[in-house]
């Protein structure tokens, strides 16, 4: 049992030690531009996601890699939903005309 | 079976086969005018065509009061004699707007925007005028509010009563022009997931916070407009723009084609509601 508590606790610190390189952040970021990029595409960017891009490149200009990644990730969930909206209304806006 | 038996039960099929002969584009723009106009005169039936240009002074009786106490001294007075003053000035070349528009650029408002066959595409009466501009040796104005504003307004001013005339042409580049702003109009956008449609057909006279929005029908009749909120003259491409950032979509640019091609889809379905501009909103 006091093994098993040490292991965790290492397995914990090890976790929280494990902070986001700037290859880490520059890659999030990148994934993240290439998404919204799609979403430009159909000429549907979140301002939220614009907003959290904005933060991750600012967090990559102060070289605070946690922080990048975390706006990137945002970023890239939230235009990965603009996305998926927009394929969605491709065919369901047609659903809304007044006939 | 005798063979002309079997003949005649190839041709029904056939015939049951081919179904009902499609729309043309036309038929179905007007066909779409036709079903938009009655939705709104169902849910407004008290409601003429004419005061469908006020927007929500129309639908709400205590706002509408309001406005007729606003109306006793318009805030968009000093827009109008900038913007006729504007009008009437001569480029250096000595040329002026009324050069290049039809009647000389007076009653004209009700009539855009229009389909360009040279270019292929929709022009609004904004872009008009930078496009006079420009080819006058001016240099284009900004498209949101300042001296566009107030030139479009005094324009407007000279429409006032005249029934919105929209033509669609017989032209392929003109119907896809129509069925992408019908799109733009139709589509849910941005985080809070909403389309025009939500606003202002689904919820049209309801209340949106402190806002009662607009009917759809007749919506940009009274554009440009002095809008409370924003201290300041407003044209359609300010309100396009804003309406966006509402629906925490990023704005398109100013005359992005998709907003001309949402002006005209708009502007169509309101054929026969008369021109209010410019006006005051909340």
């Amino acid at each position: 049992m006091k093994r098993l508590f040490l292991v965790a606790t290492l397995l914990a610190f090890s976790t929280a030690a494990h902070a986001a390189t700037s290859a880490d952040a520059q890659a999030a970021l990148a994934s993240a531009e290439k998404v919204e990029a799609q979403a430009a595409g159909f000429g549907n960017r979140w301002v939220p996601a614009e907003a959290a891009l904005k933060a991750a490149r600012d967090a990559i200009a102060k070289q605070n890699w946690d922080e990048a990644l975390v706006q990137a990730n945002t970023a890239r969930a939230l235009a990965q939903r603009a996305v998926e909206q927009s394929q969605e209304q491709e065919t369901l806006w047609r659903d809304a005309i007044i006939r | 079976m005798s063979l002309r038996n079997i003949l005649l039960a190839v041709a029904a099929l056939g015939l049951i086969g081919a179904g009902p002969e499609p729309q043309s584009g036309l038929a179905v723009a007007a066909a779409d005018q036709k079903a938009f106009q009655a939705y709104f005169h169902d849910h407004f039936p008290k409601l003429p065509t004419a005061d469908f240009g006020n927007g929500p002074y129309a639908v709400n009786a205590e706002m509408r009061k309001q406005w007729e106490e606003i109306m006793q001294f318009p805030p968009y007075d000093f827009a109008l004699d900038e913007g006729k003053t504007e009008f009437e000035t001569k480029f250096a070349n000595g040329k002026s707007y009324a050069d290049c528009f039809a009647n000389g650029g007076i009653g004209v408002r009700q009539t855009y925007p229009r389909f360009d066959a040279t270019t292929g595409e929709v022009v609004t009466l904004d872009l008009a005028i930078n496009r006079c501009r420009e080819a006058n040796g001016e240099k284009p104005l900004a498209y949101q509010t300042g001296m566009m504003a107030s030139i479009t307004a005094y324009m407007a001013e000279t429409s006032r009563d005249k029934p919105f005339d929209i033509t669609i042409p017989d032209d392929p580049r003109a119907i896809a022009a129509y069925e992408a702003g019908k799109k733009y109009f139709y589509t849910r956008r941005g985080q809070l997931n909403f389309s025009c449609a939500s606003c202002h057909v689904v919820a049209a006279g309801q209340r949106m916070r402190g806002d009662i929005l607009a009917p759809a029908m007749g919506i940009l009749a009274a554009f440009p407009i002095y809008r409370s909120d924003w201290g300041s003259m407003g044209t359609i491409d300010r309100r396009f723009t804003s309406c966006s950032s509402q629906m925490r979509s990023e704005p398109l640019k100013p005359q992005d084609s998709a907003y001309r091609n949402l002006e005209y889809f708009l502007s169509y379905m309101s054929n026969g509601v008369p021109i209010t501009g410019p006006g005051t909103r909340p």
